[in-house]
């Protein structure tokens, strides 16, 4: 086992134990704060994997920047940040889970081109850029239209239109809280003929 | 087909059938609120039909027959059912006396059913019958005659019911309709046999030597009295007797045209039609005659108790009927032929009488008649005692000859049990007959002065149209028997062998019995001093018996009410109810179930959508993983 | 040498299975947005590894993109759930069921 091999267990290792952390949390702020460590973990691995800049792009974006905003967005709620967490259910989900990971870990391993030892390579960031703009300029420009898009959108999205809305508590277009007897209601009759 | 304009006979044909269909039309589209017009149109297409009738029997007297003509009508594969004609000598005697007595009824009823709001319904309904009797005579398969058969007795229903405001006609109606029915039913079966083994249904083809060899003789018997109970129904024989009685519910014209002359005959034309064919299965025929004779055995003592006018011709003329069966069952074609033609002759002229003292007493009680003066009426009651006496058989009336065919042929069999039973019912004929003759000629009691309630001035008009056909009528009766010869070289298509004179015994043997009956009638009923209480009368059991018809309806109805309705009906209505009813509707509770059962994915729930759509993913890798 | 391709195939299916049971278990939309930013970052690592398979930078250029739609949609989510929020009270997708039969 060389040392690149044994890195790449351990940060798979570190990487797994974040997700599954933060995917099981009540509390989202918990969860966001182990999903950072995984995503530090992923640009860790990024790295091992040479793709530096992608790295960097990684700790800066992905972890810097989306998960300071969900944070932020966490706490913008009035209530509690404890009050926020929920019971879950948590069996259709583990079901649907483990068949999909079932039905993955077949196709990886049928598939005889997943036995191929990768050979170690670094893409430097200038020859990344390069070649991003050389080739794929079209994208990038979309790309960045597509982040002022969302941008407008959000602002759109975030105006208060009218300041009693607010106010007034919960609207009649939710469902009344105990919702889960619902399911017993029967949507017809069963009449005698 | 082009040439039908070309053939006269062809052409005389399709008048003689049609020329009452179109009468019908008219009447039922454009005239119905016209009498006069609807009277005279059916009168003038009936008179067409007589026409053609005489014309189709002056041309072809004797000589040329069969003559066929037929037209493609049903083919499928390698059956071909065609529509067509055939002429023979039993068909177009038949044919003329079909056209003959329906133009005598109508006539007559110009005068019975005047005032009648029901008048052009009447005429309609009359010529709808002559046009389906008619084309029954001469129709050329059998699946054609049973067409018609059908129609013949739908018209029957409709005008027995026809005043259809009295409760009484129209269960009368139905219950003619069904019992006939009954028969029809496993006379169909008998076609079908017959269809199956021959290949087609030419009555030519049937009655020939070839198809029986064909036939294996079980079949054949099979077939036989399949056909025959159809006969049994139209023909009223035992066990399908009592809609006739019932059926004197309808005007008496139609009594005596239907139920006389025509309609019930037509069972009696079918046997005499099939004979070749029928005659093959002795078994049958012996069965046949059995019927025949415990018909008019019973139908006699029937009449011999009943009060109704009406009621006793028709018993009488189940009891013919089953009298022309025994004469053909017993092998003679001719005889059976010959008795029908001149039965139809007196028995309408007995029920045409009738109909004038019901049509003037409204009553049809016997004794009410003549107690009203029933007597005083010239023409019906000289008429009443011609056909009374042809029909006991009395010489030197037709009924006379014709008996004494049909048993002569009965004398030929080697059991005397049959002619014994013939004998015998000749003497009831004869009895029941002359009893009713003298009930109305010697009227006891009070005899009421009263003047004709129409007055005889008044009627004027209408009185010649319901005379003259009696007279001619009793004409007939006079002069047919003498024709015996020249029909019975007509019907055999030639010269026929001189009778042996071995039963030269039995014309006075059956004379002189109903000459017994005749006088023993006198005695009971006809002497000044007599109790008009006939012997059966003085026997109260007997009579009871009798007079409830032998208590044929009562198995009649136990059948229909234990059988039918509380077996038959009852697992019917069991079985719709619970196993189509339930099973649709278990089948739409399924559905319904099925839905509510998956009514959960729609829970409107984001979560359990996503993980729906991530599910059908994780299969489609599967697919992909296994393809 | 580092690893077989399958493994690192395997430990982002890992990932993404986790993700995917983050997203449809938790009855709070917050949760649900991680769980789909999860997917993502497994999807990324498969993007990285096949890049080094076939040694094309194409897979890096990707997986830049997805950075960026992420960022994106994560964003616009999150506004959405606030505006949802402000408008029923909750973030309990299990109460807007209102498209229930």
């Amino acid at each position: 086992m060389t040392l690149y091999a044994a890195t790449f267990y351990l940060l798979g290792i570190v990487i797994l134990t974040a997700t599954g952390l933060a995917v099981t949390r009540r509390q989202p702020i918990h969860a966001v704060l182990y999903l950072i460590v995984a995503f530090l973990g992923t640009a860790a691995l990024f790295f091992l994997l040479g793709a530096p800049l992608l790295a960097a792009f990684t700790v800066i974006i992905y972890a810097g920047a989306i998960m300071i905003v969900v944070l932020f967005i966490i706490m913008l709620f009035q209530e509690s940040p404890r009050k926020i967490g929920m019971r879950s259910e948590w069996g259709p989900g583990l079901l649907l889970g483990v068949v999909f990971l079932a039905v993955a870990v077949a196709t990886i391993f049928k598939d005889p081109g997943s036995r191929i030892v990768l050979q170690g390579a670094v893409a430097q960031p200038r020859d990344f850029g390069r070649f991003l703009f050389d080739r794929y300029w079209l994208a990038v420009e979309i790309v960045s239209v597509l982040l002022l898009v969302a941008l407008v959108a959000i602002l759109h999205l975030g105006k208060r239109r009218d300041t009693e809305e607010t106010e007034k508590g919960p609207s009649p277009h939710l469902s009344p809280p105990g919702g889960e007897g619902r399911d017993e209601e029967v949507g017809y009759h069963k009449e005698g003929h | 087909m082009t040439s039908w304009l070309n053939d006269p006979s062809l052409m005389a044909a399709i008048l003689a059938t049609w020329l009452p269909f179109i009468s019908f039309l008219l009447i039922m589209v454009f005239t119905r609120n016209h009498r006069r017009l609807s009277g005279g149109i059916a009168v003038a297409a009936v008179t067409g039909s007589v026409a053609g009738a005489i014309f189709l029997l002056t041309r072809h007297g004797g000589h040329g027959f069969p003559i066929h003509y037929s037209a493609r009508w049903l083919i499928a594969g390698d059956i071909s059912i065609p529509f067509g004609f055939l002429l023979d000598p039993v068909s177009l005697l038949m044919l003329l006396l079909v056209a003959a007595i329906s133009f005598l009824v109508q006539v007559y009823s110009l005068g019975y059913m005047a005032g009648d709001p029901g008048f052009s319904r009447y005429y309609a309904f009359q010529s709808l019958f002559a046009w389906a009797m008619m084309t029954l005579t001469v129709s050329s398969t059998l699946l054609q005659l049973y067409v018609f058969w059908e129609l013949v007795g739908l018209s029957s229903y409709l005008l027995i019911g026809f005043w259809y405001e009295r409760f009484s006609a129209t269960q009368a109606g139905k219950k003619a309709f069904v019992m006939t029915r009954l028969g029809d039913v496993a006379f169909f079966i008998g076609l079908l046999l017959v269809l199956l083994h021959l290949g087609n249904l030419e009555i030519l083809e049937i009655n020939s030597s070839e198809a029986v060899a064909r036939m294996p003789s079980g079949l054949l018997t099979l077939a036989a009295l399949l056909i025959f109970s159809g006969i049994v129904g139209k023909s009223a024989q035992f066990p399908l007797m009592t809609w006739l009685p019932d059926a004197m519910e309808g005007p008496t014209p139609v009594s005596a045209l239907l139920h006389s002359a025509t309609m019930v005959a037509a069972g009696v034309y079918l046997f005499a039609r099939l004979f070749p064919f029928l005659s093959h299965s002795a078994d049958a025929m012996t069965v046949f005659l059995a019927i025949g004779t415990v018909s008019m055995l019973l139908a006699s003592t029937m009449a011999m108790v009943s009060r109704d006018i009406k009621q006793v011709w028709a018993y009488s003329t189940i009891s013919q009927l089953g009298f022309m069966i025994m004469g053909l069952a017993a092998g003679s074609l001719f005889a059976g032929s010959f008795h029908l033609a001149t039965h139809a002759g007196f028995k309408a002229l007995l029920f045409l009488c009738s109909g004038v003292w019901v049509h003037l007493y409204e009553t049809n009680d016997v004794y009410e008649i003549s107690r009203r003066g029933g007597r005083r009426l010239k023409t019906p009651m000289v008429c009443l005692v011609i056909a009374a006496a042809a029909l006991s058989g009395l010489p030197p009336l037709s009924g006379f000859f014709s008996k004494e065919v049909i048993l002569a042929a009965l004398a030929g069999i080697r059991n005397p049990l049959w002619l014994a039973a013939g004998l015998l019912g000749v003497f009831l004929t004869a009895y029941y007959t002359f009893r009713l003759v003298f009930i109305i000629l010697f009227p006891r009691g009070e005899v009421r002065q009263e003047p004709s309630p129409h007055g005889r001035g008044g009627m004027g008009a209408l009185y010649w149209t319901m005379g003259c056909p009696l007279v001619i009528l009793a004409g007939v009766t006079l002069m047919l028997g003498f024709l015996e010869t020249p029909l019975r070289e007509f019907l055999s298509g030639g010269t026929v062998a001189h009778q042996d004179g071995a039963h030269a015994w039995l014309p006075y043997i059956s004379a002189g019995l109903a000459a017994f009956g005749v006088g023993m009638t006198w005695v009971e009923f006809g002497r000044r001093a007599a109790l008009q209480v006939g012997f059966v009368d003085r026997i109260p059991p007997l009579r009871e018996l009798f007079t409830q018809r032998w208590y044929l309806d009562y198995v009649y109805r136990a059948f229909v009410e234990v059988v039918i309705d509380r077996v038959l009906s009852r697992a019917c209505a069991k079985n719709e109810d619970r196993v189509i009813n339930d099973s649709i509707d278990g089948f739409c509770d399924f559905t319904l179930d099925t839905g509510h059962l998956f009514s959960f994915l729609q829970s409107g729930k984001l979560r359990y959508n996503l993980i729906v759509m991530f599910g059908a993913l994780a299969l489609v890798a599967l697919y992909f993983l296994l393809a | 040498m580092i690893v077989p391709l399958g493994h690192i195939f395997l430990l982002a299916g890992i990932i993404f299975s986790m993700g995917l049971v983050c997203l449809v278990a938790h009855r709070n939309l917050i949760m649900t947005l991680i769980g789909v930013e999860v997917m993502m970052n497994a999807a990324a690592i498969a993007f990285i590894a096949a890049a080094l398979r076939w040694k094309l930078m194409e897979g890096q250029a990707f997986v830049l993109f997805i950075l960026a739609v992420s960022a994106a949609e994560i964003s616009l989510g999150l506004a959405l759930v606030v505006s949802v929020y402000r408008r029923t009270g909750s973030i309990d997708p299990d109460r807007y069921d209102i498209l229930k039969w």
